[in-house]
């Protein structure tokens, strides 16, 4: 019985998708570039932006690499781990999400030929590892300590990072003027850790410049009630009472019920209510405070009641504006008027309404504490003024790590790749500007280190020289990064797709599944 | 998005619904976006000017508006397309800040995009085009600063204010009678403002329309105007030297807000509270007696008893006054508003020298003048007109030429600079960037030459809708311009004979100027970096 039907291994489900080997390698490698290549065009300061629709059909214009990684909704499982080291870098570092992306591409693209030659990609592995160990040392002897300089010089050191940073953003044109703001942001809140004391704000309407820095608090008006117009809209060192409870005339107990037999007992009811209500009121007013803030609601009887008492009052205030001004003006956020102490109430230097473009805004300035600070974003359109937010954000979060890692390298272009993109944006000859950058660099005498392109020109510069500088930190992590996920796409030599988690991608897509799920087997071709 | 295929011609699926996105990338992402930015900016274009024509807009309900403000028609527009949207912020964003000039904002902005697809054409890089344009309008904003003119004004000498909002307002519909109008709308600013702090807060001015009566009627009221009517039709028509008291609580026996019942199970009990119920009602007009009111404004309603009641006692009444008005009432008789009767005190009453209740044509309608208060600080600007087509349409533009005459007002207390309209502002700042262009090395000098001649389609579609030639007529403005070196000739709209902007009178805001230029540039510089544009294919 020489015929006997061997028996089927059945190892997987059905439909379930395996592929293997050095062309799984290589397809892995093809998706990856193909993501890195749409993220090429936003580096540097000639880098352009991308609008996205969403499947809400919600759109973001964004030049931030995390932002529009996140945004394209990528599914392939090699392709993710782009998203991921984007990610990782914008919670880390905050900026260099563009970077880190396209020197993971390239790292891969660069080992694409290696492979199909045969070498084995654990080796390729071990060479990344010491090439980007190599790299980080180069980076950390390149850089510059800020540490031990006067207050005075450090500013103008985190400055021109912060501008660095914004040099790509749609806000580029006004670098240095927010530059300035986002590091005397930084300051105010000094070594603290708490990133929710900086309050960004935006309001439609007006110029970019338009844009101010408040050292405090400043959050728009409130729903208010009839009455409010007659409160004073100004208040010089007033106290401020910080609140959790309503002020309204409502009912003390939601279920209660109350029954009466006697008519005549009916206004002892009704005065009651009332007297609870005046009572919490008059201990307010009895504090002392002359602002009064709460995150519930202040009705409108309090609002009258405020009002002919000269108190200025304003209700559901959100509450992470309300923890700012309690961080800043000094005070605690009380759940009860009862035994409201002096220690509790907050103060500030001056309180005042003010018009900011179409909207009213509360503004407490020249807090005791100084630990807080908001920005108030000026933009033609709600997209500018989204994508303004982001990028402050990014310089934000450049100068706080400049504070606290306290070495600078100089930007503009450290490994191949970057400055190649950086010349390619900005519609110079790559190669030309490659080659003579190399050779600054190759220099014996090292003075060339700190050369980079220089974008107005379309040579090379000294960026540290052209204060074109960015933290340390910020090149270590992204060398770090894009190596990791280098290594880790290098060494996946199988995957296997799990029918069902492929039809959960969606139902739309299911015909090009058919199709696509050989995107995963065989060799790749680069996107065009 | 496009796919991305292997060597086996299989497709790549990298991100989710991949062949329902479609994308376009690179030069042919920007010549889409510029197309959709012209053509918002080719609507408006024809509404600019003097001789500026109006947008008939019929709403998802069949509602129309007719308006000639760029804003409201953007606004109305309900236009989809992302890169238009910016068009309509950018409109937008000018209203909220300076209130008038919003469709020379998108007329502009759309002259920068025609000018940059040119220059895209010739291979420049979108950025250096969106970077020479913003050192173009720096310094046209810098020489907007010196070419303007301060003027000083006061409380009693506010000429150049209403000029310069007569300016505003010969371009809408109701410049038959923009003199009348712009006096009011500045005679209304001044009445608020606080001219020491140079501030001004327009909510404190209100606008209220009627339709019927001529446009000419249209009047400015020291005080309040409320359209409510008093609660009983026998209440007297006319009260001098009025106290009011301005009450946020119903003529009705109070409620306890916790739920409650009463038990009544006999007859005697059933008396006691009606019986409670009338003594209510009758302490309630009392204490507002007692106190010297003479007139009772109500934020919500009373019952029959009590209206008859508050006639009897010879107590006149205005029930369902909203909170806004309540406010206003408030702030300009100098009252307090008070939540229960209790509460009543003589200090507590608003004053007014004047209440009269007016009647208008036939029509039973009728309305509650508040004036003579003690505190004028707030007014009312009342229009008429519609010539009884019974509807809003017109009063409604007439509301909205009358906003923007008083943004223009308020923002000449912030700032007394004015440059010199029609076409001559934007003309001489054209001449100014064009000379400055030759000083810049690099590829930005052409963007910078491309912003002088954007700025040039302004005067020009002013001369294009005025029925005039607009190449023939700007070279003649230009030249006169560089001849006699002097900024103030413009195009001569209303064809006064005189190209002299000063003579005819014909004034903006130097901030409205600036704000112009500012935003145009920085919405036409983020719509030029975007490369990209992936979308759902059905947008």
């Amino acid at each position: 019985m020489a015929s006997m039907m061997q028996p089927q291994i059945i190892l997987l489900k059905e439909g379930t998708d395996t592929s293997q080997g050095k062309a799984q390698l290589l397809s892995n490698i093809n998706a990856v570039t193909a993501v890195g290549d749409v993220l090429r065009t936003t580096l540097g300061p000639r880098g352009m932006d991308k609008l996205i629709h969403d499947d809400k059909g919600s759109v973001t214009i964004s030049n931030d690499g995390a932002t529009i990684m996140k945004l394209l909704d990528i599914v392939h499982p090699a392709a993710k781990i782009l998203v991921d080291i984007a990610k990782s870098q914008d919670s880390e570092v905050g900026d260099g999400t563009t970077t880190v992306v396209l020197l993971a591409a390239e790292f891969l693209k660069e080992a694409k030929p290696f492979v199909e030659d045969g070498v084995h990609s654990q080796n390729l592995i071990r060479s990344y590892r010491t090439a980007s160990t190599l790299a980080i040392d180069k980076v950390k002897e390149l850089a510059v300590s800020i540490e031990g300089k006067s207050v005075e010089e450090k500013k103008g050191m985190l400055a021109k990072c912060a501008a660095t940073t914004l040099s790509s953003k749609l806000i580029g044109g006004e670098k240095e003027f927010f530059a300035t703001m986002v590091v005397d942001a930084v300051m105010a809140i000094g070594d603290d850790d708490r990133l929710n004391l900086i309050g960004i704000k935006k309001v439609p309407g007006g110029n970019m410049r338009d844009s101010f820095l408040v050292d405090g608090v400043a959050f728009k008006k409130t729903f208010s009630y009839a009455g409010f117009e007659q409160q004073p809209k100004k208040f010089l060192n007033p106290k401020i009472l910080l609140l959790n409870i309503e002020l309204e005339l409502k009912s003390e107990k939601e279920n209660a019920e109350i029954r009466l037999s006697d008519p005549s007992q009916y206004q002892s009811i009704v005065d009651a209510e009332w007297n609870i209500i005046y009572d919490k009121l008059d201990k307010c007013v009895e504090s002392g405070a002359k602002v009064v803030l709460s995150r519930l609601a202040i009705g409108d009887l309090a609002t009258q009641y405020f009002a002919d008492r000269d108190i200025f009052c304003a209700g559901r205030v959100a509450e992470e504006d309300l923890n700012r001004v309690a961080a800043a003006a000094g005070g605690t956020v009380q759940t009860s008027v009862n035994n409201i102490i002096p220690e509790v109430l907050g103060t500030c230097e001056i309180f005042e309404e003010k018009q900011v473009g179409g909207e009213r805004f509360n503004i407490f300035s020249g807090c005791p504490s100084g630990r807080t600070a908001t920005i108030v974003l000026r933009g033609g359109a709600d997209q500018f003024i989204e994508e303004a937010e982001r990028s402050l954000h990014d310089a934000i979060m450049i100068v706080r790590r400049a504070v606290k890692n306290s070495t600078v390298v100089p930007g503009g272009g450290a490994i191949d790749v970057i400055p190649r993109q950086l010349c390619d944006n900005a519609g110079f000859d790559a190669t030309d500007v490659l080659n003579k950058l190399r050779q600054k660099h190759a220099m014996q005498s090292g003075e060339g280190a700190s050369y980079g392109v220089d974008i107005n020109t379309g040579g090379i510069a000294d960026s540290y020289a052209n204060f074109v500088w960015e933290p340390a930190v910020v090149k270590i992590n992204a060398i770090n990064a894009a190596t990791e996920a280098a290594c880790l796409i290098l060494s996946v030599d199988e995957t296997v797709k799990n029918p069902k988690s492929e039809s959960a991608q969606g139902d739309a897509a299911a015909g090009a599944m058919g199709r696509g799920r050989g995107g995963g087997r065989g060799r790749g071709m680069r996107r065009r | 998005m496009a796919l991305a295929f292997d060597e086996f011609g299989r497709p790549f699926i990298i991100l989710r619904e991949q062949d329902q996105k479609t994308r376009l990338r690179g030069i042919d992402a920007q010549k889409a976006n510029i197309a959709a930015g012209k053509a918002v900016a080719r609507i408006l274009r024809s509404s600019l000017g003097p001789k500026g024509m109006d947008k008939m807009l019929q709403g998802p309900d069949g509602d129309v508006t007719i308006s000639n403000d760029g804003a409201t028609i953007l606004e109305q527009m309900d236009v989809d397309n992302q890169i238009a949207k910016l068009m309509v912020d950018l409109s937008r964003s000018q209203d909220y800040e300076i209130g008038d000039g919003t469709t020379g904002v998108v007329v502009m902005a759309g002259a920068l995009l025609e000018q940059a697809e040119r220059q895209l054409d010739r291979g420049i890089h979108p950025i250096r085009i969106a970077e020479g344009y913003e050192m173009a309008s720096r310094v046209a904003v810098e020489h907007l600063e010196r070419i303007a003119q301060k003027f000083e004004f006061d409380v009693n000498s506010y000429e150049p204010l209403v000029q310069t909002c007569m300016t505003t307002l010969s371009s809408k519909i109701v410049n038959r009678c923009k003199r009348s109008l712009a006096e009011i709308a500045v005679k209304a600013v001044l009445a608020v403002a606080d001219l020491e702090r140079r501030d001004v807060n327009l909510d404190l001015i209100k606008v209220e329309g009627k339709v019927g009566g001529k446009l000419e009627d249209t009047e400015l009221i020291y005080g309040i105007l409320v359209d409510k009517d008093m609660s009983h039709p026998q209440m007297p028509k006319h009260i001098e030297d009025a106290h009011i008291a301005i009450l946020t609580c119903p003529f009705e026996p109070p409620k306890p807000k916790t739920k409650h019942k009463v038990d009544i199970d006999t007859v005697e009990k059933f008396e006691t509270l009606r019986k409670q119920e009338q003594q209510y009602f009758d302490e309630m007009v009392q204490k507002c007696k007692d106190v010297g009111a003479t007139l009772v404004i109500c934020q919500w309603g009373f019952d029959d008893e009590a209206n008859h009641l508050l006639m009897h006692r010879n107590l006149p009444a205005v029930r369902w006054v909203g909170g806004v008005e309540l406010e206003l009432i408030a702030i300009a008789t100098g009252g307090r508003i008070v939540p229960r009767f209790q509460e009543l005190t003589p200090e507590k009453l608003g004053k007014a020298g004047m209440v009269r209740e007016k009647s208008f044509g036939t029509t039973k309608e009728r309305m509650l003048y508040i004036e003579h208060c003690a505190n004028s600080k707030a007014v009312t600007i009342f229009i008429r007109g519609g010539y009884g087509l019974g509807n809003k349409m017109m009063i409604e533009e007439t509301k909205r030429s009358i906003h923007d005459a008083l943004c223009v007002a308020r923002n000449l207390i912030r700032n007394n600079s004015i440059v010199y309209g029609g076409g001559a502002a934007e003309i001489t700042c054209s001449l100014a960037v064009d000379a400055a262009a030759d000083k810049y090395p690099g590829v930005e000098q052409y963007a910078i030459r491309a912003f002088a001649e954007a700025l040039d389609s302004v005067p020009m579609a002013l001369a294009e809708n005025s029925g005039l030639q607009p190449i023939e007529t700007l070279s003649a403005v230009k030249s006169q311009q560089i001849k006699e070196n002097i900024p103030f000739y413009g195009i001569d709209c209303n064809d006064v004979g005189t190209n002299d902007m000063r003579e005819q009178n014909v004034f903006e805001t130097l901030i409205g100027k600036q704000q112009q230029i500012l935003l145009a540039t920085q919405v036409v510089k983020m719509i030029l970096k975007i490369d990209d544009v992936i979308s759902n294919s059905e947008y």
